[in-house]
């Protein structure tokens, strides 16, 4: 079966390709999306794009690039083509998704609140702990209700040529881009009604009361069994700021910022109309170190003084918990396997990405060996900052890279390249195959739960690997299918 | 609510208000004039910068009172931040940051209306299609007020909202009588027909006037309605009197006043119980004075009760080991 209309001339180029097989036919779970998208004419899609545009400009659904002198606000472009995920595979997705975040939440309690039995029982060297960026002392001690450490996680997943899932990076601290998840669903209702047909897509939408309810669940023994829960953002001019408050009106509960909080002999209450009100659980979405300026950086203006010595006294939860970033950073990702295996007693689900430590001395000589193969990233940046990609790497930024990882061989990592999967993609009135990622969102109150799905960013620059909204990525609505026992179940053919 | 909502919406309801008089103002002024005398230009222009608190930043700028220059002052000028333009921007960024609070649909009316009022030529529709523009500045106006309406619960956030709309309201409708009525003083004229009309257009009440007037031109009617009428929507005492109302409902349950209360309800009162026949015959420029006066102070207040948290102040400053208060 040939491919036509926008897909005419499409090439799979040797890559594992979402849609399409390597003879050039389309897989089973997109043939029906496949045979509507070569139904519809470039004109169509021109038209559909624009409002698209309209839409996502209007609603604001905007984030913040940084570094082109002040901020510009930008939309974060979707593309038009779904990508879609079988009911089957998400399953595994699903099962391998639940055991890591289980895994590192156990690892987290055990670090800030249990004895540390990982590292006395030889699984994680002290060392490599203690001399974490993202380990905050500060936290130790302070407990969270279920051990839910990690409330929301972000686990960026890829595909490599044989099509199999592999976890990139976890994004245990604030991940960011489920507003994303949400409102590209909506878009491509409103945009394609159409392509929905023939299809029985799990929704997405209950994102905000399972967000709110895994808040409510970690909120301090002997609260309000009515726990106050607030979203504490950075303020306006923060690149999420858009999806900060985005959460607070899915779950209706108050955007705070700093200044609107205060702390009164370790209990955090916030500054109404009417007077001081008590707060119980704290979802914030500000990095650590701007968190309390009494206890991490004493210049930040926008934390909460005294926000950590009210969790310490068991009168708020914060959440994500302090600390997380312990447990993401890149060096630490190397050991989670043996980290699900050691709390788990199983082999790991979804395998990780070929790692490579650089303060192995043989490892690192093998590493500076065929930089120009390999994808070397500092270990506690997030958002695609700061990384070398080898074989697209000038001689002068490798040899800089170099003098780095020599330099602080600790803080830095280096992967095999992975020949991440492509999915048609619309490139002005044609389908050409583009380079995406997969980041499902996971909660944690007193269960864990995964959004189906999740964000698909796609490297919108030909033969990128890049995907961060930040570096000239874009996302994709994505589809899980619902199992043919569900189909059946709901009445729907 | 959280005491920063409060204000943001308090502030974006003043904004949008504050756009919308202006162009009407604006509209008003421009039409009127195409009719009337060269030599009541420069003086049409300067009542109307008086009326808006901005003749003096503009004097500073030295650039001549024309229709141009006033205009592109008053809409886009980005050194005046009581322009169109910024007010429509500041109105946006207080939607942001109260962003949770207000419906989608109130955010993308307002988020609409600003990208659009950006990506148009100002400069051209000033120049080229004035009526247009600033048809298409109340249009959004009132469309924000009218989706407010629709999709806003009546809770505290509605409140403040309204709050600041209709202490903005109040104020602009005093300046502009002030402003019309002081003309006639120094010009030594009787006013006539022509510029009652053109007061009344600009509170958009020429209209709800003639019907309940008829044909009378009379200035007490005119200073009666726009301060006095129960029932116009523009009228200082109907949006003294809503302010109240709001006021009023977020203290529901409380047994005693609170200040902004007693400040309004003193103003409104004031007002309410005046003879604009006798009102005429003394100083109606005192008097509007003390009504702007008035409106200031409740806005104050209001920031005092609400926004700064002014109970908070009171709980930290109470030393529940202090003193006894002796009773006689």
């Amino acid at each position: 079966m040939a491919l036509s209309g926008l897909f005419e001339g499409y090439d799979p180029g040797g890559f594992f390709d979402e849609a399409v097989t390597s003879e050039g036919a389309p897989r089973d779970h997109y043939e029906a999306l496949v045979r509507r998208l070569e139904g519809l004419t470039p004109h169509h899609l021109a038209e559909r794009e624009r409002v698209r545009d309209a839409a996502f400009r209007s609603a604001g659904i905007t984030f913040t690039v940084y570094g082109e002198g002040e901020g510009i606000e930008r939309t974060f472009p979707m593309d038009l083509v779904p990508r879609i995920i079988p009911a089957g595979e998400w399953e595994h997705l699903e099962e391998g998704l639940i055991q890591r975040v289980t895994a590192l939440n156990r690892f987290l309690d055990d670090l800030y609140v249990g004895d540390k039995a990982v590292i006395k029982d030889g699984i994680v060297p002290q060392w490599l702990i203690s001399s974490s960026d993202g380990f905050q002392r500060a936290a130790h001690g302070i407990s969270v209700p279920h051990g839910a450490r990690c409330l929301v996680a972000g686990i960026d997943l890829v595909r490599d040529a044989e099509g199999t899932y592999r976890v990139l990076e976890d994004n245990l601290r604030n991940p960011s881009g489920v507003s994303y998840v949400l409102e590209n669903r909506a878009a491509m209702t409103r945009v394609l009604p159409r392509v929905f047909d023939d299809h029985l897509v799990r929704p997405v939408d209950h994102y905000g009361p399972s967000l709110l309810n895994a808040l409510r669940r970690v909120s301090p023994a002997g609260a309000d069994p009515e726990p106050t829960v607030v979203v504490l953002t950075p303020g306006v001019f923060n690149s999420a700021y858009f999806e900060h408050a985005f959460l607070a009106r899915q779950m209706g509960v108050e955007l705070v910022e700093g200044r609107d909080l205060v702390v009164d002999d370790h209990v955090v209450s916030m500054r109404t109309t009417h007077g001081l009100k008590r707060v119980d659980v704290i979802y914030r979405r500000i990095d650590d170190s701007f968190l309390d300026p009494v206890v991490f950086r004493s210049d930040s203006i926008l934390g909460v003084p005294g926000v950590m010595s009210a969790a310490r006294a068991g009168n708020v939860t914060i959440a994500n918990a302090v600390g997380n970033g312990v447990a993401d950073d890149k060096a630490v990702y190397a050991y989670v396997p043996d980290i699900i295996r050691y709390y788990l007693g199983a082999e790991p689900i979804l395998p990780n990405v070929p790692t490579y430590l650089l303060w192995d001395a043989d490892q690192r000589r093998h590493v500076l060996d065929r930089m120009d193969e390999l994808v070397v990233k500092p270990v506690a940046e997030s958002g695609g900052y700061g990384m070398l990609i080898g074989p697209s790497a000038t001689d002068a930024e490798i040899a800089a890279m170099c003098r780095r990882v020599e330099a602080d061989p600790r803080g830095y990592i280096a992967q095999e390249v992975v020949a991440l999967s492509r999915h048609p993609t619309l490139v002005d009135d044609h389908l050409e195959g583009r380079h995406i990622d997969l980041r499902p969102f996971v909660l944690c109150g007193d269960r864990v739960e995964v959004i189906p799905g999740g964000l698909t960013r796609v490297a919108l620059r030909k033969g990128s690997l890049v995907v961060n909204s930040s570096q000239g990525g874009g996302s994709k609505d994505t589809w899980v299918l619902a199992s043919p026992e569900a189909r059946t179940s709901r009445g729907r053919p | 609510m959280l005491a920063r909502h409060a204000e943001s919406l308090f502030w974006a309801g003043r904004s949008i208000e504050r756009a919308e008089s202006t162009a009407r103002m604006l509209d008003v002024t421009y039409h009127g004039l195409l009719e009337a005398m060269p030599w009541e230009a420069e003086r049409s222009w300067m009542d109307l910068l008086k009326v808006l608190w901005l003749d003096r930043p503009f004097a500073e700028l030295e650039r001549g009172v024309r229709a141009a220059t006033v205009s592109e002052f008053l809409v886009f000028d980005p050194d005046n931040p009581g322009a169109i333009l910024s007010s429509v921007g500041q109105a946006r960024e207080n939607s942001r940051a109260a962003r949770e609070l207000i419906s989608s649909e109130l955010w993308e009316a307002v988020n609409s209306f600003h990208l659009e009022l950006r990506s148009r030529n100002l400069r051209a529709d000033v120049e080229a299609r004035p009526h247009e523009l600033y048809g298409f500045v109340k249009r959004s106006c009132q469309m924000i007020a009218g989706v407010a309406g629709e999709t806003m619960p009546r809770d505290d956030g509605w409140r403040f909202l309204m709050l600041g709309w209709m202490l903005e309201r109040a104020e602009m409708t005093c300046r502009l009588l002030d402003v019309r009525y002081s003309q006639l003083v120094t010009a030594g004229a009787t006013g006539g027909f022509h510029h009652w009309l053109q007061t009344l257009k600009s509170a958009s009440g020429s209209e709800a006037f003639r019907r309940r007037y008829r044909a009378s031109m009379d200035p007490a009617d005119v200073v009666e309605f726009l301060l006095l009428s129960r029932t116009f929507p523009r009228s200082v005492l109907f949006c003294l009197a809503s302010a109240e109302n709001g006021l009023a409902r977020l203290e529901a349950g409380r047994p005693t006043l609170t200040r902004p209360q007693r400040l309004l309800g003193r103003t409104r009162s004031d007002l309410e119980f005046l003879d604009s026949h006798e009102l005429l015959e003394g100083d109606l420029h005192v008097f509007l004075d003390q009504m702007l006066n008035g409106v200031r102070q409740v806005a104050e207040s209001v920031a005092l009760q609400y926004f700064r948290n002014a109970q908070e102040h009171d709980i930290h400053a109470l030393d529940p080991y202090g003193p006894v208060l002796e009773l006689g």
